[in-house]
This record gives structure tokens, sequence and C-alpha cells, in this order.
């Protein structure tokens, strides 16, 4: 059986995250990279597949600039068997990183089940894991917080609005995007940490899986910072003052009825 | 040859043969301990800590009336082991007596043997009552104690019996000398029997007495009265500083595959010897602040399970079959008693054959850690955060120096060298993003601006130490951290260093050693100590009310610092310091220790709490800390006993800020 976990590097959440000078991204300069916590998910619960599946392999594939294989060795020294770095520019979109992303499986000799965080930590667009799939021709499903494995059959949980949960049944190969509650991702041993560092990560370049720049969709132009977060304001009184002020607050202040 | 010495011969060759074979058994199962020992040197301080100790007994009689029965057993049998040592002679061959030193030293012999006697049977008795009587809480019930005193009683008892009839059937020159034993011969003259049988009576409790002695040999090896043999090379070898850091473990030796223990022979010989050496006497539990809490730990059944592991895995170990011993952890050594150690080291100091219970806790705890990824859920993100940021806590190393702000305080880049600044001040992750701590540093830094004393700080250049990593067993964080900065500090050529923080002070001071640091290390309170006895500071302002002082482990047991910020305190006019009812080296930890600060304490009652209750019970309206964890902790304790209002917990900084201009 042949997984694979694709992974994004996002910055640590304890970022003071700085726009740069022209707007198009943000400042990388002294950022603490981290593996995107969804993305563990995946990982782990590939792992735990590969474990009891005799023969699997896990391969990790991060697209990104060349920094990003540091995030592949952390992948690997959880326990993954193979890594592939797809040579990907700082400003790529999902379009753009889906694609590559794509292209890369589809050279693999046998894709069964594509892992992927429900959405990355840092732009959270919820994107590539649906069109990877799209690109692939296999079906996706997100959000999906547990699963049981029957050969080759799912049956996946997954998390719907208010609070409810759905059973999805699906058949390999597909694209799994995992949420909070899939697993609880393990803390890398020593020996697989130094094991990581000799591993080999392989490279693919852009042009070799037929992605150009004309497939970047969307180009930053002005990146902001949201506005500085206002403090609150308590409105007192009784009950039916209360509701007058807050709809004279909603319509005057903050101009949203 | 008489039917005596026939007899002799082939009990004591069969008992000696039996011991001698077990004590092998012992030694080989010592030796074969795969884990690296610490060096042994400075032979001239241990003959003397092994003089004062074992002859001297100093350590035993920290508890004193059980000490007092101690010593007077052990010289007592020291001195009772030369009569011994004269009968298997005079049953070998009867002119063999010790008579040849002269009728009056051999008077006092007989003397000596006769009053020592009756001073361990004394010893003996107090023990007995002790143990089964009065039953102390970290003694508990065991068997093999009660065989232990039936041995020792018995021993004793035969003696007498013996020198007794020995008197009534034999009349020896000497018999004045057996002054004892003379005193119950004449209560047995009742039984009006004629010299042979009084003779025959002695001959039967020599034989008792002979019989006991070569049963104890061969009982010994496998009890816990070894102690008698291991707990002397014990204390000759034990660790001779109260500092110490924890070993540091080389990952460039490619031939190392195991890091930390997993299986009870990787542990080194030392640690073999501390298990044979304790005598399960408790006083390390009775001091423990997890089991005193409720929690799974004991440091006595830790010592006494991992001995029953290491003879289980006896004949695996010996036979070389290191794939079939079993993990260190099992039904008994569970994973939560070996989380459950603040590594507050109060075992270590109450052990009276210097056994080094929490070593074997961070042995246990970096393979479980570093090979098997097994730690509470809760620390995961401990690792990470130290990891990716440098600190326990989910901040961004580009806000460490925010605390500082407003306050000039230069950093090192900005100072320019080391050489232009007196002091470097350590901040440490609680000075710098907790809260509460910011304002200690804060404290300190008005003190040092007062003292005029020319200091900086590294800024976004420190780190954390790692002391956290390495304790919970993450040796491989902990150097990766404290590269770094070991890396920054020599950089920077840093001297000396002064930091409010106990666990980065331990850190730097004796663990960075290994590294490549080598620094001058002084803890806050010996600084400001200085810094009031030179004159700098004139603490004017009275604080009158009681304090408290409450003793941080890694300043005081883990460094010996206890008068200094006592000091501290007492300068201030009017304060009237009062201690709790555990202090100095008894003091009760706060509960942080250990990388505890981290953990969910599922267990038992909260350590914090009870130190709290300590603190309250003193009256004091302050209670004074010198640790950041300590702070926090006492500081819960106080919300919990709903006294938040009423105590204060502050740094001893913050009380000399208050009370200087």
């Amino acid at each position: 059986m042949n997984l694979y976990v694709c992974i994004k590097q996002v910055p640590d959440t304890e970022t003071k995250i700085k726009v740069n000078g022209d707007g198009s991204g943000i400042d990388t300069a002294g950022i603490k990279w981290i593996m995107s916590s969804y993305d563990e998910f995946g990982v782990e619960e590939a792992l735990r597949l590969k474990e009891k599946t005799p023969g699997a392999t896990v391969t990790v594939v991060s697209a990104g600039p060349d920094r990003v294989i540091e995030t592949l060795r952390t992948a690997l020294a959880m326990g993954a068997d193979n890594a592939i770095h797809v040579e990907l520019p700082e400003t790529a979109d999902s379009a753009m990183t889906a694609k590559a992303i794509a292209g890369t499986l589809k050279k693999e000799a046998k894709v069964d089940l594509v892992f992927f965080g429900k959405e990355a930590l840092d732009v959270a667009a919820s994107q590539v894991p649906q069109l990877v799939a799209a690109h692939l021709g296999i079906p996706a499903v997100t959000v999906v917080c547990g699963i049981e494995y029957a050969g080759s059959n799912l049956k996946c949980k997954r998390e719907i609005e208010g609070g409810s949960f759905e059973m999805v049944e699906v058949a390999a190969p597909v694209v799994i995007a995992g949420s909070k509650g899939l697993n609880e991702p393990r803390y890398a041993t020593l020996p697989n940490i130094m094991k990581a560092k000799k591993k080999e990560v392989k490279a693919v370049k852009l042009a070799d899986i037929g992605v150009s720049a004309s497939d970047q969709k969307i180009k930053m132009k002005n990146l902001q910072l949201p506005p500085p977060k206002q403090a609150g304001k308590k409105i007192d009184g009784d009950a039916g003052v209360q509701a007058q002020q807050l709809a004279q607050a909603l319509h005057n202040e903050a101009k949203v009825i | 040859m008489t039917w005596q010495t026939f007899a002799f011969l082939i009990v004591a060759g069969t008992a000696f043969t039996l011991s001698g074979r077990r004590f092998a058994t012992l030694y080989r199962l010592m030796t074969a301990q795969t884990g690296k020992a610490p060096e042994v040197k400075d032979i001239g301080k241990r003959v003397q800590t092994a003089i004062v100790n074992v002859l001297g007994q100093k350590a035993v009689l920290k508890d004193t009336w059980i000490g007092v029965a101690h010593t007077a057993i052990f010289w007592g049998f020291l001195v009772i082991s030369l009569g011994t040592v004269e009968q298997f002679l005079m049953t070998l061959h009867s002119g063999a007596s010790f008579e040849f030193i002269g009728a009056g030293p051999y008077s006092l012999f007989i003397m000596s043997q006769d009053f020592f006697t009756g001073l361990v049977l004394l010893g003996v008795l107090f023990a007995a009552y002790r143990r089964l009587v009065v039953r102390p809480k970290h003694l508990g019930q065991s068997n093999d104690a009660n065989n232990v005193l039936l041995f020792t009683g018995g021993l004793m008892v035969s003696i007498f019996l013996m020198n007794a009839f020995h008197v009534l059937g034999s009349h020896p020159d000497y018999e004045s000398s057996f002054f004892i034993s003379k005193s119950l011969a004449a209560a047995m003259t009742g039984l009006n029997l004629d010299d042979t049988a009084y003779h025959g009576l002695y001959t039967a409790f020599k034989w008792i007495h002979m019989l006991l002695v070569l049963g104890f040999a061969v009982y010994i090896p496998g009890s816990k009265h070894l102690h008698i043999v291991a707990a002397g090379p014990n204390t000759f070898l034990r660790k001779l500083e109260r500092e110490k850091g924890m070993s540091t473990i080389n990952f460039e030796d490619e031939n190392l595959t195991q890091y930390g223990v997993a299986n009870i022979n990787q542990m080194s010989w030392k640690d073999a010897l501390d298990l044979y050496s304790c005598t399960e006497c408790g006083r390390c539990q009775s001091l423990c602040p997890a089991w005193n809490t409720e929690k799974p730990l004991s440091p006595k059944n830790l010592i006494v399970d991992l001995k029953k592991n290491l003879h289980t895995n006896k004949p695996a170990i010996l036979e070389g079959k290191t794939d079939q011993i079993t993990h260190v952890i099992d039904e008994k050594v569970t994973e939560d008693v070996i989380w459950a150690c603040t590594s507050c080291r109060a075992c270590e100091v109450a052990c009276p054959v210097f056994i080094e219970h929490t070593d074997k806790i961070y042995d246990i705890r970096r393979n479980l850690v570093m090979m098997e990824s097994r730690f509470p859920a809760e620390v995961q993100a401990v690792f990470k955060n130290m990891e990716t940021n440098g600190t326990p806590w989910a901040f961004s190393p580009s806000e460490r120096a925010n605390w500082a702000e407003g306050l000039e305080v230069k950093t090192l880049a900005e100072a320019g060298s080391a050489a232009d600044i007196d002091v470097l001040l350590w901040v440490g992750c609680a000075g710098a993003y907790d809260d509460r701590n910011k304002k200690v540093l804060q404290s300190f830094v008005s003190l040092l601006k007062k003292a005029q004393v020319k200091f900086a700080i590294l800024g976004t250049e420190e780190t954390c130490t790692g002391d956290a990593a390495r304790r919970i067993g993450n040796e491989y964080l902990f150097q990766t951290l404290a590269k770094t900065n070991v890396d920054t500090l020599n950089r920077y050529e840093v001297k000396k260093i002064v930091t409010a923080c106990p666990h980065c002070f331990n850190t730097l001071k004796n663990e960075y050693k290994d590294l490549g640091g080598n620094y001058d290390v002084v803890h806050h309170s010996q600084f400001i100590a200085q810094m009031i006895s030179s004159g700098k500071l004139k603490p004017q302002k009275a604080l009158d009310e009681t304090v408290t002082f409450h003793d941080s482990c890694y300043l005081g047991r883990w460094n010996n610092v206890y008068e200094q910020p006592r000091a501290v305190l007492g300068s201030i006019p009017k304060v009237n310091l009062v201690e709790m009812r555990q202090h100095h080296d008894q003091g009760l930890c706060c509960g942080a220790g250990g990388g505890r600060m981290w953990m969910e304490e599922h267990h038992g009652t909260r350590i914090n709490v009870a130190r709290s209750e300590q603190a309250i019970e003193t009256g004091a309206k302050t209670v004074a800390t010198s640790c950041p964890f300590c702070i926090t902790m006492i500081s819960d304790g106080m919300k919990t006993k709903d006294m938040a209002d009423k105590i204060q917990v502050r740094d001893i900084a913050e009380l000399i800020d208050s009370s200087t201009n």
C-alpha cells in the first residue's frame, strides 16, 4: 500500500507576522517554520496505517522553497519512509500548488491514499486537497476526524456544520483531508531523528511535471495586516436599554445593520 | 578431630559456599551492568566520608533515636564479630583462643563482648518496638525486616545464654569479666544442674549461635540486610558534592544506540550498588513530596522494585540474553511512578547510605522520551515550544525582551562586550514571559540600578536553558538549547552571570560545563546578599510583619544555598522571619521541579497546596520565594486555600526593592 502525505511548512503560530516591502507576501526573515498542525494528523494517520499494513510505505510530499526540506525531515523523523520536495516558488497560490503536487503524484508508480490536513495553518484556504483530487480524478473526503479501514474501503467520519458528523464510505484511491480528532500526532524518537537526517529527499522540478508560472492564478498585490483589535465596549443598563444601545451601535458604529 | 570440629567443617563449609555463591552472583550481576558509571576520584575525601558516615554513623544519626540504636547495633556487631571469629577458630582447634593477648587484655575483650551484646540487644529491642509497636508509616510491613530482627536478637540471646552456661559449667578464670552473663548465670542456678549438664547447655547455645551466624550469612545476600556489605562501599563511592549536574550523553558517539535505561542492565554498576545498599528504612519516602501527596511514587518502593526487576532478570543478564530482559517499566515501576518525581532530591538528602534515586528516574525518563516517545501528552507542546521558540511557553522569541521595555536595560550587543559590564543578567523564560515573574525581574533590575551595578541582558539572543527538557528526559533537546546558549555566551566572552531562576542557575552553573560553558554563576539571592553586605544596598523601610521563606529545591538541595536568601530577608528592618514546619534541606518542594511545572497533577492532593498550608500555619503575612516556579505554585496554592488576599507571595528581590530607596 502506497501512502502519501502532503505537508505544508508554515510560520510558527507565535510568529509576529509582518508584510514584506511590496505587499506581495509576508516578510519571511526570522520566522520559525513548523509543519502545519493539521498536516501532522495526516502524517500520523499514514504512519499508523503503515504500522498495521505489512509492506506499506509512507511518502511525504511538500511543495515550496528549499527550506521546506527541514519540514520534510520532521515528517521523516516521525517515521515516514520517503520524502519528495516539489520546488515551488514562495508566491505560489493554491492552484499552482495543487497542479504541482498532482503532477508529482502522477509520476509515482501507484498511489493508494493521499493524506492532507483540512487546511493550512497560515492561509487556511482549504483548496489544495480537493484540487489535487480533481487533477488525479479521484474522490476527496475533507474535514475527516476518524477513519475505519477495511481493505481498500474506508469509512470516514466527517465533521459538518452545527457540530454534527456524517459518515462517508469511499474506496481507495482517495484524498483524505484530516482534522483535529483524527489522532494524536507522535513526537519523533531520537533514533528516528538521527535516521531522518541521513535520508534522501527527492527533488522534483516544475518543468518535469509540466507546471509553469502561468499556472498561478492569484497574485498578491497588497497584503495587509488586519487592523489592530479595538477594546470591547460594555453596555450597561436593563435589558431594554441594552438592546436599544446595541442596535444603535451596530447601526451607527459597526454599520452592519 | 572432635565431633564439633567435624560438624563445624561441614556446616560452615556449606554455609560459606552457599553464601559466597550468592555474593558472587550479586557481584557478577553488578558488573554486568552496561551503563556508564561516574569516575571515582578524590580518594582522600572518600576515605574521610566513609569514616565519618560508616564508622561515625553521621548520616544515620540524623534521625536521632533510631540512629543511636543503629550505631549501637553497628558497633556492637563489629566488636562481637571478633568474638565470633574466636569462637569459630576454637571450634576448629580448641587451643586457638585469643587468650595469648594476655590475661588483662583478654579479660577486657570478654567484658567488651558482654557489654556490646547487651547494647545490641537493647538496640534490637528498640528497633523491634519501633517496627512492631510504633509502626512509623515509612517503614511499612516487611517479613524480611522481621527475620533480620529475629536473627540479630537470636544471636545476642544465644550469646548471653551460651556465656551464662559457660560460667556455670566451666567456671572460667575470667568469670568476673562476664559482667552481664554472670548475672544471668546467677539466675540460672535455680535449674540445679551439674557442671556437665551446664556445659552441655553451653555447647548447645554455642551451636545455636554459630548456626544463626552461618544461616544469617546465607540469608543476607537475598535480604535488605545486604546493606551491611553494600552500604559501606556505596558511601565511599557516593557523589561527594551536593551540587551536581545530570550526566551528559555524548550524541557524537556512534556506538551509542541506547539513550537512557529501558532495561535494568542498562544502568551502571554504581546504580546496582545503590539498589544493594537500600535497607528500606523509608526516610526517603517520608520526605518525598510525591509520596506525601498520595502520588504513586515512593522513592523507597522505586529502589526496592528496581532491585526486584534486577533479580527477576538475573538469568537473562548473566547469560547475556539481553533480548529476554523485561522492560524497566512494569506493574510496580509504572510510568506514573516515573513522572511523579519533582526532582527535588529530598530522597537523596534523607538517604543514610547515599543512594541517588533521582538519577534512576532521569535515566528511565530518557529512554521513555527519546527512544519510545512515551510521556504525558501535555509535554509534547512544551517540547515543541522549546524547539521552535526556545521557551516552554507559547511565546515568540522576538518578544523575549519585552518585559524590560522602558527600563533602559541594555543588551550585551548594545553594551559592547562582557568586559564593559560587571555581570550578565540571565532573565530566564519565566522572567521574560510570565506576567508575575516579569515583576520580579523588574524589581531586581531596580536593585541593580540602585546599587549601580553595570549589567546587561542577552535580550532576544537568550534562549531557554533547557532545564525542563533535561529533567523530563529530552537530553537531545536540552543539548540543542544549551549549545545555542553556550555559543552565545562564549561569543561575548561572558564571565559572570546572575539569575533570579534557580533552575537556570543550576543549569548554567553545573550543567553547561560539560558542553564547554564555564561561568561564574550566582543566584540573585546571593547577589543581593552581597550588595547588602558590601553596603551598596541599604534596606531601610521596615516590614513590620511575619515573613516565612520557602526554600527552592534547585537553590537549596541542589546547590546548598540556604542562608543567603534568609540573610537578605533578615536585613529588612523589623521583619520577623519564621520557618515553616519543613525548611532548609528538609523543605517541601512546591511541586514544579523536574518538568512537573508543565504536567497535570492527576494523582492525590496537590503539592503546592500542601506547601501553602505549611506556610499558612506559620501565621506569616508574606511568603518569600526565590524561584519563578515556586512563586507561581505557592500563589496558586494560596488561591486554592482562599488566602490569596491575606497572604502575599513575593520574591526576595521585590521585598528588598520595597525596603530600599
